[in-house]
C-alpha cells in the first residue's frame, strides 16, 4: 500500500508540474473553489424565487382571511388577484422539487395537482373530516383547489358558495385552511434554504460533482421533470388528448388554472423560469457548464441549440390562444405547433444537456461500469 | 496433445487458489450485503411491475418479497461460506445459482462486473479451492490437499486475461483514443474530487487517462504473468482500480478485480502470505494453528488423491522452497479429464468468440448495442435517450402517447431508452397491457432520440415500425435501428 501511495503521489507531482500548457474548463468547481453555477443558482435564482413565493403566499393568505371576514365582491377580487400572483410565483419554484421542497411536500403532487378533485373538496366542505395537506387529500389542495373555490362557476356563484350556501362556513374554513397550508409550507422551505435558517444553500453549494445526491444531479433531474412531465405532458399533452394512459379525447378542462383562465400566463411564467435557470440570470448558469463541455449539436454548439429552442418555445407560449381551454376546443393549430417545439426542447433538455454534463436523468441509486 | 494435458495437470501448490477463494468470497459477501443494505432487492426486484428477462430466459420469474430477500440472504451466506471454505461443495454452486438467477431476471441491471461474478463463481464450482486453509479441511482433515493440477489455477488467469485484453481492445476506437470520449465529459464533472480533482478540468487529462487506460488493459495481464514485473503490475492494478473507484460510480467492480488478480502471484507468495497470517493469528490466539497430526496420520494411508496416476511435476517443492516443510504433499486428482478438458476448451472458445460477435452486425456497435453485452466493454460511452411510445388502435385510428413511468421504474426506463432490445420488450409489454384493455391489435411505435458521446441527439428507431409485430431472435439483426452516421439530425 505504501508503494501505491508513492506512485499516486509521484503521478500527481508529475501532473502538477506540467499543467502550464492548457487552460482549465470553467464552471467545473473544485474541492476548494465552490462551483460558480451552484453558487449563483442557489443564491440568485432559487432563494429569490422562494422568497417571492413566500411574500405572495403571505399576501394570498391575508387576502383570503379578509375575504373570510367579509365575503363580498371587493374582498373576492382582492383574493383572486393575490391568488394569480402567487400561482405565477409558484411556476418559478416548480423546478426545485428536491431537498427542502421534497421534505416539506411543497411539490407539484401536493401543490399543483390538476384538474382538482371537486368531489373531495365538496365532501370536505360538507362536513367530512379531512387533513388539509394529507396524503389522500393531494388532489383537493394547493393552487388548483383555490382556483376552483375562488373562480369556479363565476363570481356570483362563488359569492353564494361563501355566504348563503348551507355549507358556507365549511367553504370559508376550507379556503383559509388551503391558503394557510400553502403559506406555512412555503415559509418552511424558504427558511430551510436561507443562510440564516436551515442554510440548505451551503449544502447545495458544497455538493458538487455529478453522482447521486450531488446538487447538479438533483437540480437537473427536477428541472427536466418539471419541463418534460409537468409542462409537456400534463399542461398540454393531456388537455389536447395526445398523452394519456388510454385512448382519451381532448380534455380542455384539464388545463392548469382552468377556472381562473390563467393557463397561458402560467405556461409563459414556467418557460421564463426554465430559461432563467438555464442562463443563470446574469450569472453562471447551466449554460456555462454546457459551453465548457464544448459539445456540439447539429454543426453548431449545443448551448446555442438549447438557448434558441427555449426562445422558440417561449415565443410559442406567448402566442397561445387565451384562454387555452377555448383554444383547445377550437383545435387551434398554434397549440399543436407549440407542442412540437416543446417536444424538441424536451429532447435537448432530457438527452443532450445531461449527457454533455455526465448527469443521469431518471436517477435511481445504482452502480455502473 | 498429451503435452498440453501434462501442462494442465502438472501439480502446483494449492495456496493461490485458497487465497483467491478467501479474498473473492469476502468481496462477494460484502457486495451482497451492500446490495441488500442499499435497498436494491426491493427497488430492483420487488417494486417493478414488469421485468426485462434475457432472450430465451423469460421463464425465469422473480419471487415475491420474502422469496427475493431469502434468496439474497442465502446468497450472502453462501458467499461467506465460500470465503471460510465451509461446506464449499454446496456453498459454491448455491451462490452461483442464486446470483445467476437474479441476473437473468432483468437485463436492466446487467453490469460487466455482475457478469464477471457470475462466471467466476461458476469456475469456482469446478475447483477444489476449499481443500486448504479452510474450515472444511479442519472439519474433515481427509479433504485437505496441498497440490492441485495447474488447470485449477490457470482457469482464473485465462479468464482474467480475456477480461482485460477484451476491455483493452474495445478501447481502440477513434472516439476513445482521438476524441478522449467519454472521459472528456466524465472527468471535468469530477473536479471536486480531492487531490487530483483540479487536474481533471484539463482536456489533456482526459486524453492521458484514455491512453493510459487502454494501455493498462492491454498490458496488465502480461505484467502480472511475468515474474519480474508482477509486483509493479499488481501495484498498477491497485492504482488503476482505486482511481476508477474514486472517479466513477462503479460499486464493487474495483474490489472484485483487485481480489481476483491476486491469483497471478506465485505460490511462494501465497504460501508465505498464509504462513504469515497464521503466525499472526495464532500469536493472538484467535485462530488455532491447524494441527498437523491428523495429516501425518493420514500421510501413509493409501488414498486415491495421494496416488496420482499422473506423475506430479518433479520440481514443485524445489521450485517453491517456502512450502511449509511440515506439510507432506497431498495431491488432488482431476476427475474425468476426458470430459472436463473438452468442456473447458469449449467454454474458453465461447469466451473468446462472444466479445467479437459484434463484427457480424452492420453499423456502429456503441450505437446499436448489437453484440455489446458479455464483451467486457467497460465505460465506453456516454449515452442518453428519450423515448416517446405511441399506441394506436387500428380499429378507431386513435393514437396516444404512453406514460412510461406507469409501467417502468425510473431505472428500467433509463436503461430502456438507449437499448433497442429493451424497447422491443417494452413494446410487447405495452401490447399485452392494451390488449387486456380491449384494443385487439394495438400498434406500438416509438419516437426515440439518443445521443452518443456528445454527438447530438438524433432519431434512433424507425418510428414507422410497429414494434408490437417485431420479434426478438437469437443474435438476429434489428433492421429498425436507424444508422448512426447516415442519420440526419432531425
Amino acid at each position: 500500500m505504501a508503494a501505491t501511495g508513492g506512485i499516486l503521489c509521484s503521478a500527481i507531482v508529475l501532473f502538477s508540474c506540467s499543467k502550464s500548457g492548457s487552460s482549465p474548463n470553467p464552471g467545473g468547481g473544485t474541492g476548494t473553489d465552490p462551483d460558480a453555477t451552484l453558487v449563483n443558482l442557489g443564491a440568485n435564482i432559487i432563494i429569490p424565487s422562494y422568497q417571492s413565493l413566500a411574500t405572495s403566499t403571505v399576501a394570498l393568505d391575508a387576502a383570503v382571511t379578509g375575504f373570510y371576514a367579509s365575503p363580498a365582491a371587493g374582498t373576492l377580487a382582492t383574493a383572486q388577484a393575490a391568488f394569480k400572483s402567487a400561482y405565477k410565483a409558484w411556476e418559478a419554484c416548480s423546478g426545485f422539487e428536491f431537498g427542502p421542497a421534497a421534505d416539506a411536500s411543497l411539490t407539484t403532487h401536493f401543490t399543483n395537482s390538476f384538474p382538482t378533485d371537486t368531489v373531495t373538496i365538496k365532501n370536505n366542505i360538507g362536513g367530512a373530516s379531512y387533513a388539509i395537506d394529507g396524503l389522500g387529500n393531494f388532489a383537493a389542495q394547493g393552487f388548483p383547489a383555490l382556483d376552483w373555490l375562488l373562480f369556479g362557476n363565476g363570481n356570483d356563484a362563488t359569492l353564494v358558495r361563501f355566504t348563503t350556501d348551507s355549507h358556507a362556513a365549511g367553504a370559508k374554513a376550507y379556503l383559509t385552511a388551503l391558503s394557510a397550508s400553502l403559506k406555512t409550507k412555503v415559509a418552511t422551505v424558504n427558511t430551510a434554504w436561507s443562510a440564516t435558517g436551515g442554510n440548505y444553500l451551503a449544502k447545495f453549494e458544497k455538493a458538487s460533482g455529478v453522482d447521486a445526491g450531488s446538487s447538479l444531479s438533483l437540480l437537473l433531474n427536477a428541472y427536466v421533470l418539471d419541463f418534460d412531465v409537468n409542462l409537456q405532458n400534463y399542461k398540454i399533452g393531456i388537455p389536447i388528448g395526445l398523452y394519456g394512459p388510454s385512448v382519451l379525447p381532448k380534455a380542455p378542462a384539464k388545463v392548469e388554472g382552468y377556472f381562473s383562465a390563467l393557463s397561458v400566463q402560467l405556461l409563459v411564467a414556467q418557460v421564463q423560469s426554465i430559461q432563467n435557470i438555464y442562463l443563470g440570470g446574469s450569472g453562471s448558469g447551466i449554460d456555462d457548464k454546457i459551453v465548457a463541455s464544448k459539445v456540439l449539436y447539429n454543426g453548431g454548439s449545443l448551448n446555442d441549440a438549447i438557448k434558441n429552442q427555449i426562445g422558440v418555445v417561449l415565443t410559442k407560449m406567448q402566442a397561445l390562444p387565451d384562454p387555452l381551454s377555448t383554444g383547445i376546443q377550437n383545435n387551434a393549430t398554434t397549440i399543436t405547433d407549440a407542442y412540437t417545439e416543446i417536444r424538441k426542447l424536451t429532447v435537448l433538455l432530457k438527452v443532450d444537456m445531461p449527457s454533455a454534463l455526465g448527469i443521469k436523468i431518471s436517477f435511481q441509486d445504482d452502480d455502473g461500469d | 496433445m498429451t503435452m498440453a494435458i501434462k501442462y494442465f495437470t502438472r501439480y502446483r501448490h494449492i495456496a493461490p487458489l485458497a487465497v483467491l477463494r478467501i479474498a473473492f468470497g469476502a468481496v462477494l459477501f460484502i457486495s451482497t450485503i451492500r446490495f441488500i443494505a442499499r435497498g436494491w432487492v426491493h427497488d430492483f426486484y420487488i417494486v417493478p411491475r414488469f421485468h426485462f428477462p434475457f432472450y430465451g430466459f423469460s421463464w425465469v420469474q422473480p419471487m415475491g418479497s420474502t422469496g427475493m430477500y431469502t434468496l439474497y440472504l442465502v446468497m450472502a451466506l453462501a458467499a461467506l461460506f465460500i470465503c471460510l471454505g465451509l461446506f464449499y461443495r454446496i456453498a459454491a454452486p448455491l451462490f452461483f445459482l442464486c446470483f445467476a438467477y437474479a441476473e437473468l431476471l432483468d437485463k436492466t441491471y446487467y453490469l460487466n462486473h455482475y457478469y464477471f461474478v457470475t462466471i467466476c463463481s461458476f469456475l469456482l464450482i469446478l475447483v477444489p479451492a476449499h481443500r486448504y486453509c479452510s474450515l472444511d479441511s479442519l472439519r474433515k482433515p481427509s479433504l485437505k490437499v496441498t497440490q492441485v493440477p495447474a488447470w485449477t489455477i490457470l482457469l482464473f488467469k485465462y479468464q482474467l486475461c480475456i477480461v482485460y485484453i477484451c476491455a483493452g481492445l474495445s478501447k481502440l476506437t477513434q472516439d476513445w483514443l482521438f476524441n478522449a470520449m467519454p472521459l472528456k465529459i466524465w472527468l471535468p464533472a469530477k473536479a471536486s474530487v480531492p487531490l487530483i480533482g483540479p487536474l481533471l478540468r484539463y482536456e489533456w487529462t482526459a486524453y492521458f487517462f484514455s491512453w493510459a487506460g487502454a494501455l493498462f488493459d492491454l498490458s496488465i495481464v502480461f505484467l502480472l504473468l511475468g515474474r519480474p514485473t508482477r509486483r509493479i503490475g499488481y501495484v498498477l492494478v491497485i492504482v488503476f482500480h482505486l482511481l476508477t473507484a474514486v472517479l466513477f460510480q462503479i460499486g464493487m467492480f474495483p474490489w472484485l478485480m483487485m481480489s481476483a488478480t491476486i491469483i497471478f502471484f506465485s505460490e511462494d507468495f501465497h504460501t508465505g502470505l498464509i504462513r504469515k497470517t497464521r503466525t499472526l493469528l495464532s500469536r493472538k490466539g484467535a485462530f488455532p494453528e491447524p494441527s498437523t497430526k491428523p495429516l501425518q496420520k493420514l500421510g501413509p494411508q493409501p488414498s486415491p488423491k495421494q496416488a496420482p496416476t499422473q506423475m506430479p511435476d518433479p520440481h514443485p517443492s524445489s521450485k517453491s522452497g517456502s512450502v511449509p516443510t511440515s506439510e507432506p504433499p497431498l495431491y488432488f486428482q482431476t476427475r474425468n479429464p476426458k470430459i472436463l478438458f473438452p468442456l473447458l476448451g469449449l467454454y474458453f472458445l465461447l469466451q473468446l468468440v462472444l466479445p467479437f460477435r459484434y463484427l457480424l452486425y452492420p453499423g456502429n456497435l456503441l450505437w446499436t448495442e448489437e453484440g455489446y453485452r458479455f464483451s467486457w466493454r467497460v465505460m465506453l460511452m456516454e449515452k442518453g435517450g428519450a423515448t416517446f411510445f405511441y399506441v394506436k388502435d387500428p380499429a378507431t385510428g386513435k393514437k396516444f402517447e404512453v406514460n412510461n413511468s406507469a409501467y417502468l421504474t425510473p431505472y428500467q426506463e433509463r436503461m430502456m431508452e438507449t437499448q433497442p432490445d429493451m424497447m422491443l420488450q417494452y413494446a410487447h409489454i405495452l401490447k399485452r397491457q392494451y390488449q387486456q384493455q380491449g384494443i385487439a391489435s394495438p400498434e406500438v411505435t416509438v419516437q426515440s432520440f439518443v445521443t452518443l458521446n456528445g454527438n447530438g441527439s438524433r432519431l434512433y428507431i424507425d418510428s414507422t415500425v410497429n414494434l408490437a409485430e417485431e420479434q426478438e431472435s437469437w443474435f438476429g439483426h434489428k433492421k429498425w435501428i436507424l444508422s448512426f452516421t447516415n442519420n440526419p439530425l432531425r
